[in-house]
């Protein structure tokens, strides 16, 4: 005890008379000893700033990783030898001979796009059942000329990003528009539906933050959860039981470990991108309040699609659209316009203004393409008979195709996103739908991909699939294979053909093209057996 | 006059530039009505002008404010403002009106009237010099220190406020933590910089504005009761030289070819594509766009996103993966660090613009490979920006180019501000050190600055751009560009390039006639058959003037700033000027004071984060459409703000205001290093 103390007085003097060995120590010294009697609080303060000053130099600097246990010193001869000697692989990878017919074959269409557009190559007027069109806005000659009458006052490109010159009036009034018709607090406005989710989720949720998600989800949502690097749990596909399951495992979890309380989050989708199923909203609400969890619900597909006048699952399920933390939604799809937006109480959707990063950092939306999405929105509103005719078309093709027992159609029997899969011939009982969930032990929450997954053959239903497109398409009907990534995605999606139901079609059209989509895949699956 | 430095200075209630906002009225129908009207204005204004030499005591600029009687056709220019007529702000008509010989096509308002053939420059790198290497000055030591004390003052404050805040009034504090089992969606700590040193702030940042975004813009006023915590807007709208937006060539306008163009389209093509590229929402615009824009760059093929910013964070993950190595510069925009994030690869950063640290860093990584298993890298990409946007330097290309050779990396160039407003040929950053674009392996770019629309471009070898048509994400995910935003971006883009009235004879490759004509105009057909553009457009006159121009005013506000002693960042021929002014509380004063000039200037002050934290700036954005009298106006208002904040702390010679005024031109062609 005594010998340490000793030692550190020791070690004390010899530091005091190095110190004052130094040049220009004693004038230091002097003046922080005459500054400390006359004001205490100054010394405090320049101390602070000392500390300030160093860790932000510090900061300043770039990490140099030359120190780590992994680090091989190379003479300079050594290095360029190793400089010679390293051979890139090239910057892409040519594609396979499929993607490149894939590419080529791509339909291009002529002029404006809707219902009965015109194809180039051909010149073929067709039926367009490929585009989202849903609410038929595409075309409208009211909308037009709003929007021709606001170039005139607003040129095209906003030219900034919102925090520098670039909120238009016409934002602020799209953003007030959309919040009234979902009734939620505020809205924000992004520039690309795509790049809304994406950037909303790492707004809100951090590293070691908590995200309960479908396994399901669409890209973009897979992205986002991606760039949070938060902790993320799995939920079997639209399965609420499972969700309860992960989230009484997690509270668990919590428990058992006493970690502190972060911030939690359930995402899901309205209708599903990926295979149009629809979320049971009511019970996600009841578990989000149940477990504390918030709720992103990604409403890209179901705004303007389904409820009475097209606010989407919480106007189907009646359910106050403020009740879901975020509500997110396009402006693109079903407004025909452009953008993404994020609904939510003004607290949310202020953070955003200034944490969102492909808000702060993206130009803002053409001022054009605003006021066209206000009007979309005031038609939708006095118009319900836009969506009971989406609604009437959906059925009319439903009961048409339902009857086709080739097929596998898994999306909701109210989306007008209908993803048309191959049935394989004998594995009909692995259908998501078809295993019931408590029959086998639950998925693993941590793996994106579920316990019992889906085998299929990729390949072979695409090309199937493709053949039915091209089949259809010497028919007059453009329809599509919904498009994936393929090794991109979480999990890949069994191939599909995703229609489009639009408004803007009459009940005897559907009819014909869901016909005529029926015996083509009859014909073309029939060859396959 | 309330002290610039309250939080809110009521501005002068009197002052006449405030505008009462009326419904835009009787808009003109066409552009032909439109220009008839400009041609009437024009000619009122010389019959004015006339009588005023009959008067002798009243100068040009006062004629127009003696006027009284209200012509029918200026208020087609007005755009529904009620004004009385004067114009001492020169904003909406020029201080002196047009000779009988002129003739301008454009509103003064949106693209200023400048007939001065000297008052040009051409943007380009000197042939043989190296590209300089830019010494950022450093400020006194008394501005860093004041500056750092600035900084402590407000985080103590703020502390402190937040101490006795959560103990008077925890209701204020209950959403920042956690409450009932709920963590907070922002905790006070995450956002107490927001809360305690960005509110401050507030009223110099997002603007409500409405109108073009060309030389002018209209801003809505604010007004806050509670210390900016709430901004609302009093209803009255002012309007401003706009020195903020990133139109560097004008080309946001409601008026003209462009906007006739985007007209016409709407008819023919209507607001939207309805879907993703790859999913039956591609056009034969976005064709006909993509071969232009490659055209344009130099390149062999294109592909267009719906978005800047996305272009970057969903095409970057097409290129590198797991087991490669992004070299990226340390200032890098937001968009690439999100694009290289998603794509797995390993990043490292370097210092901005610092060719030594790059190739350090290149022997580093190249001769360790990849972390602990020391496996070469597959492949190493280093990301620039052509032209920062914060900092307005230049990427040192050549040097860089040098470095490939011997390093064998591959280069992404993004050009989302450097195309079109670079080099002789408005081509980009290539094009300004006269280096052969297909040395560079990805040029990516944006086109909602130069071009006054929206979304960008990746352009490259036909190989891998057809490989980020099927592996990028936006191809099958996201929704493809506007037809309108196309023509925007077709109709800008001919009109810089000029078109070639002859069709070219090997129409059918189209690959090796763009090659072979760079930086040449666009074959005509390669535009759509219904665009008409008007003359000056179609033979590239106006783009010209455009690139010159803009070139002029960058290197004129620049070095006149310079020699007024302020210290300003960057390459004297970028259109971005940023305008230090370290100490934090000078920014807001700064801003306010542009605001209440007699010609209110609206300007944009950054600061950390989006810079570092000493650095707090003012960035002025030229733009072609201002007008050497414009930059007059911004050099005298600097001038006087900048003794009244202590500002000018550069080294280097100095000139009074009048004598850089008179002798802009020749600043302009100084040799200056
Ligand atoms: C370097 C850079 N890349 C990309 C972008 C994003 O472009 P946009 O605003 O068109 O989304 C910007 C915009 O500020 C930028 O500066």
């Amino acid at each position: 005890m005594n010998a340490t103390l000793e030692y550190l007085s020791y070690s004390l003097e010899t530091l005091e008379t190095g110190f004052y060995k130094l040049p220009g120590s004693q004038v230091l010294a002097r003046y922080v000893k005459s500054s400390h009697q006359n004001d205490p609080g100054r010394t405090v303060l320049e101390v602070i700033l000392l500390i300030f000053v160093i860790r932000t130099l510090l900061q300043s600097r770039t990490r140099a990783d030359n120190s780590g246990k992994h680090f091989i010193q190379f003479s300079e001869k050594e290095i360029d030898e190793l400089v010679d000697e390293w051979t890139p692989e090239p910057l892409e990878q040519p594609l396979t001979e499929r993607e490149s017919l894939d590419l080529a074959s791509l339909p291009i269409i002529s002029g404006a796009t809707g219902p009965k557009p015109k194809l180039v190559g051909s010149g073929k007027t067709v039926m367009n059942f490929a585009s989202f069109n849903f609410t038929g806005l595409s075309g409208n000659e009211h909308i037009h000329q709003k929007a021709t009458a606001a170039l005139r006052k607003y040129g095209l490109g906003s030219c900034g990003p919102t925090g520098f010159y670039g909120t238009i009036d016409v934002h602020t009034d799209l953003e007030r528009n959309i919040a009234d018709f979902l009734g939620t607090e505020d809205s924000i406005l992004y520039s690309q539906a795509f790049s809304t989710v994406s950037s909303v989720i790492p707004a809100f949720s951090k590293r070691g933050d908590i995200i309960v998600a479908d396994r399901s989800v669409n890209f973009a949502i897979q992205k986002g959860l991606q760039i949070s690097r938060s902790t993320i749990r799995w939920f079997d596909h639209n399965d609420m039981k499972s969700l309860e399951e992960v989230l009484e495992g997690i509270n668990k979890e919590i428990r058992k470990r006493r970690s502190p309380l972060t911030r939690r989050f359930i995402i899901t989708e309205g209708i599903f991108e990926r295979d149009g199923s629809m979320a049971d909203l009511p019970k996600l609400i009841e578990l989000k309040y149940k477990y504390k969890y918030r709720l992103i619900l990604d409403e890209t597909f179901s705004f303007g699609t389904v409820g009475r006048t097209g606010r989407g699952l919480t106007e189907l399920y009646n359910v106050p659209a403020s009740e879901i933390d975020m509500l997110i939604g396009s402006v693109a799809t079903s407004l025909c316009s452009a953008g993404g937006f994020c609904a939510g109480s003004s607290a949310v959707v202020k953070h955003q203004r200034i944490n969102g990063t492909a808000f702060v950092f993206s130009a803002s939306m053409p001022a054009i393409l605003s006021i066209a999405a206000s009007e979309g929105i005031a038609i939708l509103r006095d118009s319900p008979s836009i969506l009971s005719t989406l609604q009437e078309n959906v059925r009319t093709f439903r009961s048409i195709l339902d009857k086709l027992d080739c097929i596998t159609i898994p999306s909701h029997h109210a989306s007008p996103l209908i993803h048309i899969q191959v049935r394989s011939a004998s594995a009909s009982s692995l259908l998501p739908t078809a295993v019931p969930p408590s029959a086998s032990k639950p998925s693993n929450p941590t793996s994106a991909l579920p316990r019992n997954l889906q085998v299929f053959d990729i390949e072979a239903e695409e090309r199937l699939l493709q053949e039915v497109v091209d089949d259809v398409l010497a028919q007059g009907i453009l329809i599509t294979r919904a498009k994936r990534l393929r090794g991109q995605e979480i999990s890949e999606v069994r191939p599909s053909i995703r229609l489009a139901i639009s408004s803007a079609f009459t009940k005897k059209e559907c009819e014909k093209t869901a016909t005529v989509i029926k015996t083509s895949l009859a014909k073309v699956l029939s060859k396959r057996r | 006059m309330p002290s610039p430095i309250a939080i809110n200075p009521v501005s002068p209630s009197q002052s006449i530039f405030k505008k009462t906002s009326k419904s835009p009225s009787n808009l003109p129908a066409s552009a032909a009505s439109y220009l008839s009207a400009v041609s009437q204005a024009d000619a009122h204004a010389r019959a004015r002008s006339l009588a005023n030499v009959v008067t002798p005591t009243s100068t040009p600029a006062l004629s127009m404010s003696s006027s009284v009687t209200v012509l029918s056709e200026d208020s087609i220019l007005r755009e529904g403002e009620v004004k009385m007529y004067d114009n001492d702000d020169g904003l909406s008509y020029p201080r002196v009106p047009p000779t009988s010989e002129q003739s301008f096509t454009t509103a003064h308002s949106e693209f200023g009237h400048c007939a001065n053939e000297e008052y040009r420059f051409t943007s380009q790198h000197p042939v043989g010099k190296p590209a300089p290497h830019q010494e950022e000055q450093d400020p006194p030591y008394y501005i860093l220190l004041s500056t750092y004390i600035s900084f402590m003052i407000l985080i103590c404050l703020g502390h402190l406020r937040d101490f006795i805040g959560k103990r008077l009034k925890p209701s204020a504090y209950t959403h920042l933590q956690p409450h009932d089992g709920w963590a907070p969606l922002n905790s006070d700590f995450d956002s107490f910089y927001i809360r305690r040193l960005k509110v401050r702030l507030d009223d110099c940042f997002s603007f409500p504005v409405t109108g073009v975004p060309g030389r002018t813009i209209i801003c809505y006023d604010r007004d806050t009761h509670d210390y900016n915590v709430t901004l609302h807007t009093t209803g009255r709208r002012t309007r401003g030289l706009n020195i903020s937006s990133y139109n560097y060539l004008g080309f946001a306008q409601a008026r003209g070819g462009c906007a006739d163009a985007v007209v016409e389209s709407i008819s023919r093509y209507g607001l939207s594509s309805c879907g993703a590229r790859l999913e039956a929402g591609s056009l034969d615009l976005h064709q006909t766009a993509e071969r232009l824009v490659a055209q344009f760059v130099g390149q062999e093929d294109s592909v267009i996103s719906s978005m800047g910013f996305a272009t970057n964070s969903t095409i970057i993950p097409a290129l590198v993966g797991k087991g490669c190595l992004v070299i990226s510069d340390e200032f890098n925009h937001a968009s690439i660090r999100f694009g290289v994030r998603l794509s797995g690869a390993s990043v490292r950063t370097f210092k901005h613009n610092n060719v030594k640290s790059l190739e350090d860093l290149l022997r580093e990584v190249i001769s360790q490979g990849q972390p602990k298993t020391h496996r070469p890298w597959k492949k190493i990409l280093v990301i620039v920006e052509g032209l920062y946007s914060m900092e307005g330097s230049m990427v040192n290309l050549p040097k860089v180019l040098e470095l490939k050779e011997k390093y064998k990396f591959y280069l992404f160039v993004d050009e989302a501000h450097s195309i079109g407003a670079l080099g002789p040929h408005g081509r980009g950053v290539t094009d300004y050190f006269g280096v052969n674009p297909l040395s560079v392996d990805v040029l990516m770019g944006t086109f909602t600055k130069s071009f006054g629309a929206a979304g960008g471009y990746v352009a490259g070898k036909k190989s891998l751009i057809d490989l980020i048509r099927v592996k990028g994400h936006s191809g099958p995910y996201a929704e493809a560009m506007p037809p309108p935003v196309l023509t925007q971006v077709i109709a800008s883009m001919a009109s810089i390039m000029g078109v070639a009235s002859e069709p070219l004879k090997t129409a059918n490759d189209v690959t090796s006639t763009a090659l072979a004509s760079y930086p040449g105009p666009a074959p005509v057909h390669m535009l759509p058959s219904w665009l008409d553009l008007p003359p000056l457009l179609k033979d590239g006159s106006e783009g010209q003037v455009r690139l010159r121009r803009l070139a002029f005013n960058s290197r004129y506000l620049s070095r006149g700033l310079k020699k007024l002693g302020f210290i300003t960042y960057g390459s004297d021929d970028s259109p971005i000027v940023p305008l230090m002014l370290f100490n934090p509380g000078k920014m807001c004063v700064f801003s306010r004071m542009m605001r209440q000039r007699a010609t209110p200037i609206f300007i944009v002050v950054v600061a950390y984060p989006a810079t570092p934290l000493v650095t707090s700036r003012v960035r002025f954005c030229l733009s072609a459409a201002h007008t050497k009298d414009d930059i007059d106006l911004i050099l005298t208002a600097c001038d006087e703000i900048g003794d009244w904040l202590d500002l000018k702390q550069g080294s280097g010679e100095r000139w009074p205001l009048q004598q850089i005024m008179d002798r802009a031109v020749e600043l302009v062609h100084m040799d200056m290093d």
